[in-house]
């Protein structure tokens, strides 16, 4: 409890610090702060002109959302308020309101603590996915100020926007139209403005008020030096060694040796301080928004026939159609989701997920195969409305339709062969069609195979068993003949087929050909051991 | 009077004219059976249109029959499949390729609707071959598959059971088949112009065919 008492009155005599240190936001830059303390290794000079100004380093901003957890909640919440999250089998709690931390809940002790704290407690398990939607969302919300968007999941949210300042009129305004849009979206959050990355997430991370801006790299070390180590997120186990050690800022770290810290802490420990004073620069995964189709419509009237669905799916497929062409992108899969009329015993929603084997775009095509997939599906209740979004785009390749219809005049399957095994599978399944393969084997169930169809596969001969008699038809299992070889002549026989032992389906049977009553030609075999009873296994169609 | 005669065979060759059993002028592929394409109108099988083999039961050697039709369309420089509906078994594919059939061009579907199956994909153009097998299929059906088959330019092939040979039916071509001690006999039960003779095949007998074939003659 000491220790602890000790590092929270540490932490504040440090942020007050800072925050005399660092500038207001409509203070003249660049900024100055204190020189700072000699560090082992210098930060590589910036690219600078000739009055001394930085030119073409990078400059970011990050958008850090301390209560991302909480915001992410459902908005009926009430106060106060915990999120738990199960971790090693215990439910502990990550996040806390304001309420309940004035009650004395804390994040990561344990629910029971935290009830025995406050009773009044609404305990709320995590929403992750709501969480990554809301950081999506301000992601799409941020391309609007930068190209260069970046996340870093799960809280926060990186921009280059050295380019964008003269656009926004400057590091103020600039921040403060990110902090509006942030807060339109709901969200709250810290912003901090730095040469690099991982400085700017450090700083971003205190919460500090003024919002912490860094404009030149060579002041960069300065301000980061007095931060605690915590602020990098390294794993508890590093952080407490370090500790052990006495190093419990950023600027106690950067003075270890190099060598050694290697050593002790892994070279991926070094090379983030590396990315954090900007020695090494540090590449980052850009942001792309995702594009995607998404449309619906509420019928005037419920609509219970899957034919009055199909006719409403329409206008809305023919829209998809537009929209891809436009983009000349296509999709292999789409989503139809029918909301169903709110009642007992009703699921709220039934939905058909349609999935192509070549990208498609026409409306005419993908309407045939939604109605199959329809027509396998019991509407349980009306719909109300429909809702059709599409996977991800793809892009088009445009294909030269044949002159010919296939098979005329010799004109090849193009399109038409992937197209039927589609439609087919959109009725039947997927497994009821199938193409076939030759395997060099010579247990004859086992010589043949369940393949993809595809037309373009080599033709070969099996290795082995040539010019044998096999017959064309074959039982999927060997069945047993009742009345023994009752009824039946041997025509041809015995050929004796012994192998597998390697892999423990061995076989040692005596085929022979028989003709039955009715003139059918059977391929039937004796097992060599015991019981030696006759089994049928092909039929000479 | 050359001139004449040859201007009344021009006159004979014209589509419109009908000249009873020789007269319906069908695209057809040989059968391999010498006796059979001599039997059957236009000397094949029909190149689109469907055509129905009524049979006591499955596995009485009624694919052999086709066996040289699969071969040669396995042959062709265009690839399209061959496709199976609902098969009695499964069609054993090293048998198929000792035969000269090419197995990458066969597709099974196993269905419990296996006309509408054999509808789309007579119908989709993507298929040279249609198999099917049907228990039950009323004449409607039936002709619906033989439009689909003249959508698609396909041979169109239904197998279907001896007590439907009483029912009409709107298919091109209707064979009764029925196996003997050394072959088969096939009575064409319709053909548009060709006979209604009973034909005895031996499965050694074929006309002039590729060498691949000949020698599978003891097999199968």
């Amino acid at each position: 409890m000491a220790r602890r008492e000790r590092a929270a009155s540490e932490r504040r005599a440090l942020l007050a610090a800072l925050t005399q240190h660092s500038l207001p936001l409509d203070a003249p830059r660049p900024v100055s702060l204190p020189q700072p303390a000699p560090v082992l290794q210098r930060v590589p000079a910036p690219a600078a002109d000739s009055a001394g100004r930085v030119t073409a380093a990078e400059l970011w901003a990050v958008v850090h959302l301390p209560t991302l957890i909480l915001d992410a909640l459902p908005s009926s919440r009430q106060l106060p308020c915990a999120v738990v999250e199960l971790q090693s089998g215990v439910q502990r709690v990550i996040a806390v309101d304001a309420a309940a931390r004035a009650q004395g809940v804390m994040p990561g002790c344990s629910l029971a603590v935290a009830l025995a704290l406050c009773r009044s407690l609404e305990v709320r398990p995590r929403a992750p996915r709501r969480e990554r939607h809301l950081l999506l969302q301000l992601a799409e919300a941020a391309l609007s100020f930068t190209p260069r968007v970046s996340l870093d999941l799960p809280d926060a949210l990186l921009l280059e926007v050295r380019g964008s300042l003269a656009l926004f009129g400057g590091v103020e305004a600039l921040l403060a139209a990110l902090a509006a849009r942030t807060a339109a979206l709901g969200l709250t959050s810290q912003l901090a403005l730095a040469p690099t990355p991982r400085a700017a997430l450090a700083l971003s991370r205190l919460g500090m008020s003024p919002v912490p801006v860094v404009m030149n790299p060579e002041r960069l070390v300065g301000v980061l030096a007095p931060l605690p180590l915590a602020v990098l997120r390294w794993p508890a186990e590093r952080l407490a060694r370090l500790e052990s050690m006495g190093v419990r800022t950023i600027g106690e770290a950067l003075r270890l040796p190099r060598a050694g810290f290697a050593k002790r802490f892994g070279r991926d420990a070094l090379a983030t301080l590396d990315q954090l004073v900007g020695r090494v620069a540090e590449l980052r995964v850009p942001f792309s928004a995702r594009e995607w189709f998404r449309a619906r419509c509420e019928p005037a009237y419920e609509l219970s026939e899957h034919t009055t669905v199909l006719r409403y799916l329409q206008p809305l497929l023919d829209d998809l159609e537009r929209y891809l062409r436009r983009r000349q992108q296509a999709v292999t899969e789409l989503q139809l989701r029918l909301r169903h009329r709110a009642a007992m015993a009703v699921p709220a929603s039934t939905t058909v997920v349609l999935r192509l084997a070549a990208t498609q775009l026409d409306a005419a095509a993908l309407a045939a195969l939604l109605a199959e997939h329809l027509a396998r599906v019991e509407l349980p209740a009306p719909v109300i409305r429909i809702e059709l979004r599409s996977g991800a785009l793809q892009p088009l390749h445009a294909e030269t339709p044949s002159l010919w219809r296939a098979g005329e005049h010799g004109g090849a399957a193009g399109r038409e062969s992937t197209t039927l095994i589609e439609q087919l599978r959109a009725r039947l399944g997927p497994d009821a069609v199938y193409g076939l393969c030759l395997v060099p084997e010579h247990r004859p169930e086992k010589a043949w195979a369940i393949a993809e169809p595809d037309l373009a596969a080599p033709q070969s001969l099996p290795a082995v068993g040539r010019h044998l008699r096999r017959p064309l038809w074959l039982l999927r299992q060997p069945e047993w003949l009742q009345h023994g070889l009752q009824g039946l002549t041997l025509l041809e026989g015995p050929e004796c087929i012994e192998t597998g032992w390697w892999d423990g389906g061995d076989v040692t049977r005596d085929y022979y050909v028989a003709r039955d009553a009715a003139g059918a030609q059977l391929w039937i075999f004796r097992e060599r051991n015991a019981p030696r009873a006759w089994r049928l296994q092909g039929v000479f169609g | 009077m050359a001139t004449g005669s040859s201007t009344l065979l021009e006159l004979l060759q014209h589509p419109a004219f009908w000249r009873g059993r020789s007269g319906a002028r069908v695209e057809t592929r040989p059968t391999g059976f010498a006796a059979l394409d001599a039997g059957l109108p236009g000397g094949g099988w029909p190149e689109a249109g469907l055509t129905e083999i009524l049979t006591p039961r499955h596995g009485l050697g009624e694919l052999r029959l086709l066996l040289p039709l699969l071969a040669q369309s396995s042959q062709a420089v265009t690839p399209r499949w061959t496709s199976g509906i609902a098969p009695p078994f499964e069609p054993y594919a090293p048998a198929l390729a000792e035969q000269g059939v090419a197995v990458a061009r066969q597709i099974v579907v196993r269905t419990e609707t296996p006309l509408w199956a054999m509808e789309q994909a007579l119908r989709s153009g993507a298929c040279a071959i249609v198999l099917g097998w049907a228990r039950r299929a009323q004449p409607r059906s039936v002709r619906r598959l033989q439009l689909a088959t003249e959508r698609g330019r396909c041979c169109g092939f239904l197998f279907r059971a001896l007590s439907s040979a009483r029912e009409s039916s709107p298919a091109m071509l209707r064979l009764l088949y029925e196996p003997t001690e050394r072959g088969c006999r096939v009575r064409l039960l319709k053909s548009r112009g060709g006979t209604r003779d009973s034909i005895e095949l031996a499965w050694g007998e074929r006309s002039a065919q590729p060498d691949s074939l000949s020698q599978g003659d003891g097999a199968a």
